[in-house]
Formats: structure tokens, C-alpha cells, sequence
């Protein structure tokens, strides 16, 4: 017997996408995470809302789903999506025949570009450098992929979608040839349970293959790891990309409160190598400087790594042919995405792999899914999630009231974060008007949410608060807000670990990403948090 | 909103250490303030994200500097709340039109100078009126409780006319120009004592009250006036010397002093006087003067970074004894203790230092108070009823000069 039609597995972007659209056609479905929602690669890149420019030379049929679902995007989740526009520059590094060569693909693709001139892009990024060639506008906004994520979770929910975060897939269950469920393993108390249903989705991205693995079908995925680096302030106002070829360190994006500079590409053997190293450190650092002049003045507040999940079938996609780029690094490996009947390709029915695409595509990925998943259920529901708002309208009374009882807080972001719970965290501001203070100060996250979300049942660690409201993401990497967070974890002890290693697990994972870029202002604030929390709390390891 | 490379680095010195909200005299009173490093360095990454926030909030920084001398980053923190403050209201946010008409008028502290020139005494007759200051209360929200200082006759330096080879520029303030000319005339009466031609150019204000108020760019405009007027001084190698600390502090932070040996032209007087000594060029043929006295440093004078020069000049005098007060800030700063919804908070901030000097004088360990600054002055005088004057009295005395 079947406990639901769909079972998904991996809870990034594709995987929250699908459980949202398949909610939304009421089709029951559970979605099973290993750890957080979106902590793997949904949250590990640059949160380029790609306008399909970057792809349009090497990759038309990219572009033009890019360029279609960045207009979808702006319209259903505006509150995700920070539309700041973007330019392509051509600086003198840059290879001068490519220009014309862009200029027509894009128009093939509908990406619609305007050429702005150099003097009007100086005075609109006063950062930038004075020696680029030729400027173009482009529809490319900033989208935040843990805000993102968790709306389409929330807005699943809404339609009795479900997700259980912190479990495993162990193994899928067979009957004859036909996938009848999986078996997870919830990590945090180690217990086993099987899960029936009548098809299994693996939207696992990176993990993918191994969840194949697990009934001995192969599945070609790349890890293609890239490194990017977060700048703690804003740089520029628009993304900046180089009018070349895709490379290394060719995009700045402003994202949120920061700048990230990215990336790198290079093959990794498994989804958990992620730790950015000082030598790509140094290769975007000497890259950016040809846009940003100086660049190394700016202070790095961390680096990090996601790991792209790449389908090989079509590895043969010829690239652009650009000299120091190698054949097999993972920009000649199509960013398109595909769709694996596993019953046609390897004789195994209920169970489909959607694998490769792109953070921009997640929606038409999710919506191709559910649509296969869909057929085979025999429902004739149509797909609403290209048009139907992702968040529920915020009502002007509680903006005001926001604004009100916070009044130095930037609060749209927490009503966009906090979308239903808002009622409950300002009222509590209200009992209390000390949790209106900020716990996190660079991030400016108020106690009484961080509170809410420790409390939360699908908050299991300090990391998990993190992603949910950006605490310990800002300047100071934690240094103040991580001590400052544990008596509201001791308040709901027997969620979390031990304290003390709730405390060192999230030093250390902050410390992965100081560690490449210790110089500077952010030598001097790592000091600080050292003897913060090595000589006054006594931490050790 | 446009940023510099230098705002940039400026703004990525700061590592978040909180010193200068520990010190924040408003801060401390004022729990609904959260202090300069939010409204700061913390605020200003979601305002270059196109956030505006804490706009009210931002009025009730009272621009002491206290957090940009506090800070071991060097982070130029009330120059970013002026900034944000000056983009909220180009945006139409943040004031009430009261509170920007009336800010609007006491930043332009010159022309208000002006304007009470025309009858110094029936524009203090007027300010003393009690319905004329209920009227300023309900209209344009000064406290009707603040001690708004008196004018007088214009100071006219210009006219003292001593010839020498050693020659100073002195820049006497609105301050002294309007409120308190006799100042004025005692510190070119000490230059010239000690062998200076004293040259006042008619300058504009420093324009502190302009950035007091949220005016930054209008104070810039105003520096670069007096730029202009001290130009051939400046080039000829002639010293610049205020006797005013906020207008010192402004004249050294002034944008187009870049040039570091122009920056050491400009000095506050007793800095000035205690180089003379220092070269043994200062007369020191001191009388004896019997007096106590309580010292206040004003906060620009602490965010110039020379110590307490007026402190260690008058300890040469043979009977001077200063006890230094050290109790923080008077709370007035500039206009800020004038306004209605801010003088209670001033008040609060200068109960320290008013206790302690009450305290000193009742206990005989001292009889006034001496401090450089015109708006401490009235403030102390305010809060704890007991003479406060610029310390260049003293120095008068001991000279025979008064």
C-alpha cells in the first residue's frame, strides 16, 4: 500500500519545486532531504537570476529556457528576486570577435540587449574599471536560493505537500520491476523508515547518481565543483559579467547585503568536496581585478564552494573553443537539463532522475517532472506554477506594524522570510519589546525571530537558523550572533545537539570559509572572534 | 545610492566590536537609540542594497564624534549617519516638516546671527519672552526650556590692527561672532600679546551646524568658501587658529585639506599657545591668579586627538589649579539640546558632568568651569547654574590683560 503517489528525493530547488507543483495539482507527495532544505547547491552559487545571456553563444536552447523563466520568475516571486539588471563588459582582455558573435545569439534568443556607453556605465558603477571596452545591459536579476527554496516549501505545505529534512534514502524498494517505495533514515535519532508510493522522483542534483546507485542503475553525473567568494559589501548595483566566453571568475553579483565574485569549475569525485582552496581564491581574485581595478582592497568576508551537478550524456556538446580552457573542464558539459525515464532506459518503472539545469530553470525543470509524474498518475490537472504567485501578498497592516516595532530593521526582509510567522514573531516583539533587538546585528536578525525559528520543527541545528534568516552570513561571520543564539537553542535542548557542539560545529563551518582569505580587516575580525571564543568561552577543537 | 572606494575600504574597516556604541553618550540615556554601530557601519550595507532604515532614528544621532574617536578601526561612522541622514531627506523621509523647517534654520547658525544683528537686544528680549518661546516651542519645536544663548554686537576682528612679521589667521565661529564677541577680542588680545598680527577674514560659519543638522553637502559648499578666503593665508604659510573646538574640528576634517601640510596650518588655539611654549616663544611672564577651576573637554576637541592643551597651558600659571572633569558629554551638542523632543535627552546626557560640578563647587574644589566650547558653555551654565567660560579668561588674568 502506497503512504503517498510520490516520493522526492533531494530537497534543493528542482526537489521543492516539484513537491510544490505537484501539491498544487493535488497529487500527495513526500519529499525526503538529508540534511537542510537547500543546503546543498540550491544555496552554494552566485544567485544569478540568469537572463540566458551567458549561455547564448555555446548554448541556445539554455538561453532561451533561461531568458523564458527569469520573466516567469520576476512575476511569481518578485520578494525572492532583487531585479537589479546586468551587464555584459568587454574589457581589453577580452577577445574582441566574440562581441558580434553574442550580439546575434542573443537576439536569436529574444535576451533583450541595450549598449550603454562607458562613460554613462562609470558613473553608475563608480567601482568599475575605467579601461572596458564596450557596456550592455541585460534583463539578469539576483535571486536569493534559500528564500526561494524555502517559499516553495511553505507554499507546498500550503497544499498538503510534505518534507522531512534530515532524511536519508538508504535504498529504493523494488517489486518485480517497478520502484514500490524507499527506505529513509531519519539522522537524528537513526531511525529506519519505509516510505510506500507508486513513483520516486530522484531530484538529488550532485547525489544523484548514488541514489540511482542504490538499485544498481547508472547515472552519469559530474561534480563540477565552483568556488566563489563573498565580498562584505555591495560593490556594484547590477551583476557584472565578461563579454567572453563562460570562464573563471567572470560574474559579480550583489547579492543581499554582499558581492560575490565567481567561479571556478573544476571536476571533483564526490558532492562532498566542497572546501574552497587558497589557489582559487587567488585565480578569481587576479580575474576580478580586470573589472574591478584593486579589487584585493575590498574585504573578502568568506569563500565557499557548491558543487554542480552535470549530466554527461550530451558531454559532447561542442564548446566554444577558448584557449586555457580545457575540454573536459565542466563549462563544455551542456547546462540543459534532462529528464530520465529509468522504465525506457534501464527497465525499471515508477522511478525518474531529472538531472543537470540550472538554479534559473528549477521551475521548468520541476514542472517537465511533474508533468511525466503526472501523465503516469493519470492526472489531467494542469501545471499553475508559472503563474501562480509563490508567496501570499504581505498585508499592509503588518509592514506598518513591522516598521513600527522595529524601527531600524530592515523588515521587508523579514516579513518575505518569515511570511506566515510574522504575526507571531511581532507579537512576541510586542510582549517583549528586547526581542525586538537585533541578535544578529550584521544581518540584522531580531532576537524574537531567531527564537521562532530555533523553536521551529523542521529546525534542527544552528545551521539550519542560518539558512532560514542569514544569521552569522554578515560581516563578522558569526563572531557575536553564534553565543548570543545558543540560550535559544538550550531552550529547546532536546531538538538540538549538545550546545557546546552545536557552538564548534558552526565556528568550524564558518572557519572552512574564512580560512582561504585570511588577510586584511577580516584577519583582524577572525582575531576577534578567536578570543572571543578560544580565550573568554574557552572553546576548544 | 553612489558610493567611493574610499567610503568602500572605509566602510570594511569596521569589525563590529560595538566600542563605539558602548560610548555613545545618546546611546546610553536613550534606550530606543541603537546606537552608532547599527545606524552606522551595520546600516549603511542595506542602504547600498537601496534599504532606507532607521531614518527617524538617524535625527536623534547628536553628531558628537564620540564613536569616530572610540573606534580602533578608524571607521568614519558620523560621517556615514550624516550621509544617510542627508539622502533620507533628499528622498522626503525621516522628519516631520516642523522638525525640518527648524533644522533647516539651525543649521544656518550665520544667518540667524545675522538676522539677530539687526537688534541684537530686542532679538534676546524676544528669546526670553515666555510666549515667544511657547510660540517657538508649538511652531517650530524648540524646547521652550532650552537655553537658547544671548546675542551681542557683532565681533569685528578686523579693526584690532596690529602690525607684525609673525602673523596668525583667526577664524572666530559663529559663536563668538554673534553670542559672545568679548572671547573673541580676549584671544586676539593674547596673540597679539605674544608678538602675532592677528588677520580675521570675514568668514562663514565652519559649517559643523549644517552637518549637525543632516547638510553635509551644504557644509561642504561652505568649507570650500572658506577654503577660498584662507587660500593666500594658507600658501604664504600663515597658521589658521580657532578658539572654538567645533569649528577647529571642522576646519581639520575639512574635505579639500587634503594635503597633509596644510592640515598642520590649522590648530586650536591652546595647541597653538602650547607650540609657542614648547619653542619657548610664548610669554610666560604669568601674574599669580588665585583659581580653582573645574576643566570640561568638549567632545571636538576629543575627536581632534590633541589631548587637553588648554589643561597643561594653564597649569603654567602660578596659582592655577584645573581638576578635570572627564564626566563625558554636556549633552548639548550644537542645536541638538534645543530641540523639543531631544532636550530631555540632552539633559540626561550632561547629569553627570552637572552633578560633578555641582559637587565640586559645593565642596570648595573648585569655584567655575572653564571649557572651550560656546554650546557647553550655556549648557553647564544651564545644568548646573555655575559660571562656565572659555579658558582664554584665565589666560587674561595672568597677562594683566582684562
Amino acid at each position: 500500500m502506497s503512504d503517498y503517489q510520490v516520493v522526492i528525493i533531494g530537497g534543493g530547488a528542482t526537489g521543492v519545486g516539484i513537491l510544490r507543483d505537484l501539491s498544487m495539482r493535488g497529487v500527495s507527495a513526500l519529499l525526503l532531504e538529508q540534511g537542510d532544505l537547500a543546503h546543498g547547491t540550491s544555496s552554494r552559487f552566485h544567485g544569478l537570476l540568469h537572463s540566458g545571456a551567458r549561455y547564448a553563444v555555446k548554448d541556445p536552447e539554455s538561453a532561451t529556457e533561461c531568458i523564458d523563466e527569469n520573466l516567469i520568475l520576476k512575476k511569481i516571486a518578485p520578494h525572492c528576486i532583487s531585479n537589479t539588471g546586468g551587464w555584459f563588459v568587454q574589457t581589453q582582455d577580452d577577445p574582441p570577435d566574440y562581441v558580434e558573435q553574442w550580439i546575434k545569439a542573443c537576439a536569436e534568443a529574444h535576451i533583450p540587449i541595450r549598449e550603454i556607453s562607458p562613460s554613462e556605465a562609470y558613473r553608475k558603477e563608480p567601482l568599475m574599471s575605467k579601461s572596458v571596452l564596450r557596456v550592455f545591459e541585460v534583463p539578469d536579476a539576483t535571486v536569493d536560493g534559500f528564500k526561494i527554496v524555502w517559499a516553495n516549501a511553505k507554499s507546498a505545505r500550503r497544499y498538503g505537500g510534505q518534507y522531512k529534512t534530515y532524511h536519508q534514502v538508504e535504498r529504493l524498494v523494488m517489486e518485480k520491476e517497478r520502484v514500490v517505495g524507499v527506505v529513509t533514515k531519519n539522522l537524528l535519532n537513526g531511525e529506519e523508515i519505509m516510505v510506500g508510493c507508486d513513483i520516486v522522483v530522484n531530484a538529488a542534483g550532485a547525489w544523484a547518481s548514488l541514489v540511482a546507485g542504490s538499485i544498481d542503475i547508472p547515472l552519469d553525473v559530474i561534480c563540477d565543483k565552483g568556488t566563489l567568494l563573498a565580498f562584505n559589501q555591495r560593490l556594484f548595483q547590477r551583476v557584472i559579467n565578461r563579454l567572453r566566453p563562460s570562464g573563471d571568475g567572470d560574474i559579480f553579483v550583489p547579492h543581499e547585503t554582499i558581492t560575490i565574485l565567481g567561479t571556478t569549475s573544476q571536476f571533483v569525485d564526490s558532492p562532498q568536496e566542497n572546501d574552497p582552496n587558497e589557489e582559487e581564491v587567488k585565480k578569481l581574485l587576479q580575474i576580478g581585478e580586470q573589472v574591478l581595478p584593486n579589487l584585493t582592497k575590498y574585504r573578502v568576508i568568506r569563500a565557499f564552494s557548491g558543487v554542480r551537478p552535470l549530466h554527461r550524456e550530451d558531454h559532447d556538446v561542442p564548446g566554444v573553443n577558448v584557449p586555457g580552457i580545457n575540454k573536459e573542464e565542466g563549462r563544455n558539459v551542456s547546462r540543459s537539463f534532462v529528464l530520465i525515464d529509468h522504465g525506457v532506459h534501464n527497465g525499471v518503472q515508477g522511478f525518474i532522475s531529472i538531472v543537470g539545469g540550472k538554479f534559473t530553470t528549477y521551475r521548468l525543470m520541476a514542472e517537465k517532472v511533474s508533468d511525466w509524474v503526472a501523465e503516469k498518475l493519470g492526472n489531467m490537472t494542469p501545471c499553475r506554477t508559472a503563474t501562480e504567485d509563490l508567496l501570499p501578498e504581505i498585508p499592509e497592516n503588518l509592514w506598518k506594524k513591522a516598521a513600527q516595532l522595529l524601527p531600524y530593521a530592515p523588515v521587508g526582509k523579514m516579513l518575505e522570510r518569515l511570511q506566515e510567522d510574522t504575526e507571531s514573531v511581532l507579537g512576541e516583539i510586542q510582549r517583549d519589546p528586547r526581542k525586538g533587538q537585533m541578535l544578529c546585528e550584521c544581518e540584522m536578525v531580531s532576537m524574537a525571530e531567531v527564537e521562532k525559528t530555533a523553536a521551529d520543527e523542521d529546525t534542527h541545528h544552528l545551521a539550519d537558523i542560518r539558512r532560514k534568516t542569514r544569521l552569522g552570513m554578515g560581516t563578522c561571520q558569526g563572531a557575536y550572533c553564534t553565543y548570543r543564539a545558543l540560550p535559544l537553542l538550550w531552550k529547546r535542548q532536546e531538538k538540538y545537539d549538545a550546545i557546546e557542539d552545536e557552538l564548534r560545529d558552526f565556528l568550524n563551518q564558518r572557519w572552512k570559509g574564512i580560512r582561504p582569505i585570511l588577510w586584511g580587516q577580516q584577519l583582524r575580525e577572525t582575531e576577534l572572534t578567536r578570543a572571543i571564543y578560544a580565550s573568554i568561552l574557552q572553546v576548544r577543537g | 545610492m553612489s558610493f567611493e572606494p574610499n567610503k568602500a575600504e572605509n566602510l570594511d574597516a569596521c569589525i563590529k566590536c560595538s566600542a563605539c556604541t558602548a560610548l555613545c553618550p545618546v546611546a546610553a540615556v536613550n534606550p530606543l537609540f541603537p546606537g552608532p554601530k547599527i545606524l552606522g557601519p551595520d546600516a549603511e550595507r542595506f542602504r547600498l542594497e537601496g534599504l532606507q532604515i532607521g531614518t527617524t532614528l538617524l535625527n536623534y544621532c547628536s553628531k558628537c564624534k564620540t564613536c569616530e574617536i572610540t573606534c580602533p578601526s578608524g571607521v568614519k561612522i558620523t560621517e556615514m549617519i550624516t550621509r544617510a541622514q542627508e539622502d533620507a531627506k533628499i528622498s522626503g523621509g525621516g522628519k516631520t516638516l516642523q522638525f525640518s523647517i527648524r533644522d533647516y534654520l539651525f543649521g544656518r547658525a550665520e544667518y540667524l546671527g545675522r538676522l539677530a544683528m539687526i537688534s541684537p537686544n530686542l532679538t534676546n528680549v524676544l528669546l526670553k519672552a515666555p510666549p515667544v518661546r511657547k510660540i517657538l516651542a508649538q511652531v517650530l519645536g524648540i524646547s521652550s526650556e532650552a537655553p537658547l544663548p544671548a546675542y551681542n554686537p557683532k565681533f569685528k576682528g578686523t579693526e584690532t590692527g596690529r602690525q607684525s612679521k609673525k602673523q596668525v589667521v583667526y577664524f572666530p565661529g559663529c559663536f563668538v561672532t554673534y553670542n559672545d564677541p568679548p572671547t573673541g577680542q580676549a584671544i586676539v588680545k593674547v596673540l597679539e600679546h605674544n608678538g602675532y598680527e592677528v588677520i580675521v577674514p570675514s568668514f562663514h560659519c565652519c559649517g559643523t551646524p549644517l552637518e549637525g543638522n543632516g547638510y553635509l553637502n551644504e557644509a561642504k559648499e561652505i568649507a570650500k568658501k572658506n577654503l577660498a578666503l584662507m587660500d593666500p593665508f594658507m600658501r604664504a604659510g600663515i597658521p589658521l587658529i580657532t578658539g572654538c573646538t567645533s569649528c577647529g574640528l571642522a576646519l581639520k576634517e575639512c574635505p579639500s585639506f587634503e594635503e597633509p601640510e596644510s592640515e598642520l596650518q590649522t590648530y586650536d588655539l591652546f595647541e597653538f599657545l602650547w607650540q609657542l611654549h614648547e619653542q619657548n616663544e610664548l610669554r610666560e611672564n604669568f601674574n599669580e591668579v588665585q583659581v580653582s577651576l573645574g576643566y570640561h573637554a568638549s567632545c571636538h576637541l576629543k575627536a581632534q586627538g590633541i589631548g587637553t592643551p588648554s589643561v597643561r597651558l594653564l597649569r603654567l600659571i602660578p596659582g592655577v589649579q584645573v581638576a578635570e572633569l572627564d564626566q563625558g558629554c554636556c549633552g548639548l551638542s550644537g542645536s541638538y539640546g534645543f530641540k523639543k523632543e531631544k532636550y530631555n535627552t540632552a539633559m540626561q546626557i550632561g547629569n553627570p558632568l552637572f552633578n560633578r560640578v555641582r559637587q565640586g563647587v559645593a565642596s570648595g574644589e573648585f569655584q567655575s568651569v572653564i571649557t572651550e566650547c560656546g554650546g557647553c558653555q550655556v549648557q553647564i551654565r544651564h545644568g548646573s547654574g555655575i559660571k562656565t567660560e572659555h579658558p582664554i579668561w584665565v589666560l587674561m588674568q595672568a597677562y594683566g590683560l582684562n
